[in-house]
């Protein structure tokens, strides 16, 4: 189970160290990261925010298709794993 | 209960698949194409993650992969979705072998009446097609070359490495049936020469009416296919209709799964596989493909001096297993691949294909033996 965890807390790290992913985002990403117990029942969610910040690009709205994560899909996942979804 | 071998056929679902599909089913049901509300953007999420999910499997990019009902569909739009192309520039010479699956040799047919020109190569005892027959078989206006990746009834990887090697300097399209490699064996659909790769759900764990076409892309575009149905736009304008969320997530699901546990549901097939091989072999039977090119879960085998259907319903209460595939044993027609691989008319009313998974529990192999010395006798 927590290995779903671990590969978000490494994708989150790699993303913020060596691309674009802001502090701001990647401070409660890595919350949820290192906090498995909390999120125990919503993999499923963890594993969609794992996706969305390996895939996180600032310029994801820009041209005429979205095949890219921004911001606003992170903070809407972040967001669900707070609630009863 | 008998033991289910018959999964090329269909596979058993993986438990986390079934909770996937059930929880949009029941509980986030929202229309992934009305991303007005949480539930329409929760759906639309989940389709673009299982996009993702199977993409991975062959290192495609995410908007390479076409959700479809099947590899039927898939097929159909590969095959078919290149017609208007071929028209246009004046190719209309495909080529295609002589053990694909139905789903692939009737749209075949169906091109030929179209005004097509259809090749249609054989292949060797062994169960594979001669990569130099393919070579010598194509001309400049060969439109579309179409090769399954492992074969349903034998269960025998073609050798698509070679064909890459040979396609690499030829224009013209590459469809890979690989409704029963994909998730299984990983190497070959990642080749970036293959153009077009049809997927099935069912046959990696995942639900029925579920697959996709992979399509890869050339400098952003991808190869020019027609959509068979009209109405909404879905899927990139190629397939429309309202996504079918929770079968779609499932398949995403199960895609992950076949990534992740490949290699030890490849060692938990060996070891059945072992078992097998050992009874059957104490009866005689006569593997009919290449045990070096076979995938571990698939055995077809011929059992000299019994018939296959009396076997099958000899053994109902012990092992389902089957004579051919899924989509022709209703017909009782010999089998098209044993065939044209070159069995005689008796081996081929002799052969029973038995497939399993890392999900298969152990078969009482000593009674399976018992029950066919009984019929032999």
């Amino acid at each position: 189970m927590d290995d779903i965890f671990r590969e978000l807390e490494e994708v989150t790290v790699e993303q913020y160290d060596h691309s674009d992913l802001p502090k701001w985002l990647a401070d409660p990403v890595l919350e949820v990261a290192r906090n498995p117990e909390a999120y125990q029942g919503k993999e499923y969610l963890v594993e969609i925010l794992a996706a969305q910040v390996r895939e996180y690009d600032v310029y994801a709205e820009a041209g005429c298709c979205k095949w890219a994560y921004d911001h606003e899909d992170i903070k809407r996942t972040l967001r669900w794993l707070e609630e009863e979804r | 209960m008998a033991i289910y071998l018959d999964c090329n056929a269909t596979t058993p679902i993986e438990p986390s698949v079934a909770s996937v599909v059930r929880r949009f089913l029941e509980k986030d049901f929202g229309n992934a194409a009305s991303p007005i509300h949480d539930y329409g953007v929760f759906a639309l999420t989940a389709v673009e993650h299982a996009r993702g999910q199977v993409a991975e499997v062959v290192k495609a990019r995410r908007d390479e992969v076409i959700f479809t009902s099947g590899a039927t569909e898939s097929n159909n739009l590969a095959i078919f979705g290149l017609a208007e192309a071929g028209r246009q520039s004046g190719r209309r010479h495909l080529i295609t072998t002589a053990i694909e699956h139905k789903a692939v040799l009737e749209p075949f047919e169906e091109m030929a009446r179209l005004g097509f020109e259809v090749q249609i190569l054989p292949v060797g005892a062994n169960g594979r097609f001669d990569p130099q027959r393919l070579a010598d078989a194509l001309r400049p206006d060969t439109l579309l070359v179409s090769t399954m990746q492992v074969n349903n009834e034998s269960g025998v990887l073609q050798p698509l490495t070679e064909v890459a090697d040979i396609l690499s300097q030829h224009d013209l399209y590459w469809h890979v049936d690989a409704a029963q490699g994909f998730g299984k064996e990983l190497e070959q659909l990642r080749n970036p020469r293959i153009d077009l790769i049809s997927i099935s759900g069912h046959k990696i764990y995942g639900p029925k009416g579920v697959g996709a076409l992979v399509a890869r892309k050339h400098e952003r575009q991808f190869p020019p296919l027609r959509p068979l149905m009209f109405g909404g736009g879905q899927e990139q304008g190629l397939r429309p209709g309202t996504l079918p969320v929770p079968l779609i997530a499932g398949l995403g699901e199960a895609a992950k799964l076949a990534l992740r546990n490949n290699s030890e549901r490849i060692a938990q097939c060996r070891t059945f596989r072992d078992k097998a091989l050992a009874t059957l072999s104490a009866l005689g039977a006569e593997q009919n493909s290449a045990e070096e090119y076979t995938l571990p879960h698939v055995l077809n085998v011929s059992l000299p001096g019994i018939n296959s259907e009396q076997a099958i319903k000899a053994l109902k209460r012990v092992i389902a297993v089957s004579s051919t595939s899924a989509c022709t044993s209703h017909t009782h027609t010999p089998s098209h691949v044993l065939t044209a691989m070159g069995l005689s008319s008796e081996k081929v009313e002799q052969s029973i294909r038995l497939s399993w998974c890392h999900m298969t529990p152990d078969v009482d192999w000593c009674e399976v033996e018992t029950i066919l010395r009984a019929l032999r006798g």
